[in-house]
């Protein structure tokens, strides 16, 4: 385990132990709450990492850096800030497969507008939305979302 | 009963079915892809009772309730401050934000924090962030994290200036006006709080809830209303 991992563990004892003395029964009811969210959550988390696992196997590391290494940014950007916006996965899942790409060559670029499309812009629940809020504010709120998913990853390369 | 488990868990079966061919074609392949995921499910496995304390630790001790009611045109950058740390607290997919804030937009919650509270729901829940800087690094999740912000805070104050409220649909009835309670299945996420609290009205069905009976007025007790006001998505809608 890395230092980091460790310091959150630590962080995690002290809280939890802090939240049962003050109150344990309130504590207990709120774990019982996150345990059967994440139980459900579970199987498609494994089976996810399972097609990570699959994905890279396939994927040689140069093709990865040819496509998205920063060679033509714009449009490997934006072509992955599409795939976000259509993609349903959890953010869960999200984090080590686009890690996993950028460990073996994929620029940051690209890999910050995916992240942030994929939460943020929902095609997928595009109906829900506009059912829940009216198409004017779902247009408006995911045509922004898209719009700074690529300022952010932009600046993202600036800043790193 | 086998095919409804598949149907349930395409994205498992759908995996199964790959690893067994890989397996008998390509063992080489196979092992190849067990050692990544290996790596991935040992990194997961760590990051998962971080992210789990953490998101029981809010869930009890944040007062969602107090949060909700200072988020009005009136309420300035108090109102936006607060609908950050409101979105970025809950757990779920974005989808389950939508009847929460159709909720606080009937409360009187301006347009801008609803933004906010969409927005930072999405992309900056505090367990997430744990996640995300294990897997990409403190700097790359901190950057990431400041930019985010800047942006979702243009975006509420761009979308005010566009949508009015007078834009927002607000029709909230019940398809049949003798149904006093119903669960709005597409906003359900499965999670089973309901059937937990309340047995006797709830049951799962294809990892959704459902309601077992419907009680009228008079039948309905205290429990069904303590499991209304638990379900994390408000999915279960009393038209009383």
């Amino acid at each position: 385990m890395d230092l980091f991992t460790k310091i959150l563990w630590g962080i995690s004892i002290i809280l939890i132990v802090i939240s049962l003395k003050k109150d344990a029964n309130k504590t207990k009811d709120s774990m019982k709450k996150s345990r059967s969210m994440m139980k459900n959550m579970i199987g498609e988390i494994i089976a996810i990492l399972f097609m990570i696992g699959l994905i890279l196997a396939f994927i040689p590391a140069d093709t990865v850096e040819r496509l998205l290494g920063g060679s033509n940014l714009i449009l490997s950007t934006i072509a992955a800030a599409i795939i976000g916006s259509v993609t349903l996965i959890p953010a869960f899942v999200a984090f080590p497969l686009v890690g996993s790409f950028v460990n073996i060559g994929a620029s940051i670029v690209p890999a910050v507008a995916f992240l942030t499309t994929l939460t943020m812009v929902g095609v997928v629940t595009f109906p829900l939305e506009k059912q829940t809020f009216g198409l004017k504010f779902t247009l408006v709120r995911n045509g922004l979302s898209f719009l700074f998913a690529l300022i952010i990853a932009l600046g993202m390369g600036v800043f790193l | 009963m086998i095919l409804e488990k598949i149907k349930t868990h395409k994205l498992i079966a759908l995996v199964t079915v790959l690893y067994a061919g890989l397996l008998i074609f390509l063992p080489e392949k196979a092992m190849s892809a067990f050692a990544n995921t290996g790596y991935y499910l040992k990194e997961m496995i760590q990051i998962m009772p971080v992210i789990f304390v953490l998101t029981v630790t809010i869930e009890t001790w944040v007062p969602k309730e107090t949060i909700t009611k200072k988020l009005g045109d009136q309420s300035g950058i108090i109102g936006n401050l607060l609908s950050f740390i409101l979105g970025s607290i809950s757990a779920g997919p974005i989808y389950a934000a939508f009847p929460i804030c159709k909720m606080l937009l009937k409360k009187g919650a301006s347009i801008t924090n609803i933004v906010i509270i969409l927005s930072s729901w999405a992309v900056i829940k505090v367990p997430m962030l744990a996640n995300e800087a294990k897997f990409l690094g403190p700097d790359f999740m901190a950057t990431r994290w400041i930019l985010t912000l800047i942006s979702i805070l243009a975006m509420a104050y761009v979308t005010t200036f566009i949508v009015k409220k007078k834009d927002l649909s607000t029709n909230e009835t019940s398809s049949d006006p003798s149904v006093l309670f119903e669960i709005k299945s597409a906003y359900c996420i499965g999670c089973g709080v309901c059937t937990k609290l309340a047995p006797t009205y709830f049951e799962m069905k294809n990892s959704k809830g459902q309601l077992k009976t419907v009680p009228t007025k008079k039948e309905a007790s205290e429990e069904i209303f303590i499991a209304i006001e638990n379900c994390p998505t408000k999915a279960i809608q009393y038209y009383g």
